[in-house]
């Protein structure tokens, strides 16, 4: 291991740790903000300080939604953090070829593509509420970071399969 | 190596050679020669084989052999 990936691989778990902190509290954040958004009187408008519902019927609705699909992101994310600290871990350990890390790739993975569906869907919904000219919910960046994702999985499994026969090997 | 059958044993046996003395002669680890002589070893490298053959005076064929009686590996 060169001297920049050890020192990559040493700042990765606290960066991990105080992610997942910053996640959690985004995620009760968010979760407080629904809960008040239903005892403010004149909400959303007074919290705003424009009347958003008069242009936009459903504002109220579509805001609530998006917080909903908010904290659904936020719990993806949560369970993303943990693999990739769970990989973090195995890398420092020094035995990262293992099939429980292809499996945790391959979780990622689906995790980060349903993110991507859950950004579609905000985007779709704020299209359809107030703004269908202003919201872009296509990243070819993330797409192309599941198909990686899904690619390393596959490496690991091999890698891991060979570390396997290597093991056995006289 | 399901069907293969390695034959160590017998090859120190009539050596009158401990799987200690072979370790330390061919520089292989005692559990390692184990893995190999109780036939859970899922290999065999060339270069330990042929280690093994210069130690023991023998042939590959000496040494292994394949048995169809016995399951065949999954």
């Amino acid at each position: 291991m060169n001297r920049t990936s050890a020192q990559a691989l040493s700042v990765a778990r606290p960066v991990i740790q105080g992610l997942t902190i910053l996640n959690i509290l985004y995620a009760a954040g968010i979760t407080a903000l629904l809960v008040f958004s239903f005892f403010i009187e004149g909400w959303p408008q007074r919290p705003l300080g424009f009347d958003l519902t008069h242009a936009h019927p459903y504002a109220g609705t579509g805001l609530r939604t998006i917080v909903v699909i908010g904290i659904l992101g936020a719990a993806i994310v949560h369970t993303i953090l943990r693999r990739l600290l769970a990989i973090v871990d195995t890398v420092r350990s020094g035995d990262p070829f293992i099939l429980d890390n292809a499996r945790h790739l391959q979780a990622i993975a689906w995790s980060v593509l349903a993110l991507e569906v859950l950004r579609f869907v905000v985007a779709s919904i704020a299209a359809a509420v107030w703004a269908p000219d202003k919201v872009d919910g296509f990243s070819i960046a993330s797409w192309f970071a599941v198909l990686l994702l899904f690619v390393l999985s596959g490496v690991f499994a091999q890698g891991a399969r060979m570390r396997a026969d290597l093991e056995g090997t006289v | 190596m399901a069907r293969i059958v390695i034959r160590l044993d017998e090859q120190l046996h009539a050596r009158r050679m401990t799987l200690t003395e072979l370790a330390a002669r061919i520089d292989i680890t005692i559990a390692n020669l184990s893995v190999l002589k109780t036939g859970k070893a899922k290999a065999i490298r060339f270069s330990t084989l042929e280690a093994i053959c210069a130690a023991l005076e023998c042939q590959p064929g000496d040494l292994l052999a394949f048995d169809p009686a016995l399951p065949a590996e999954e």
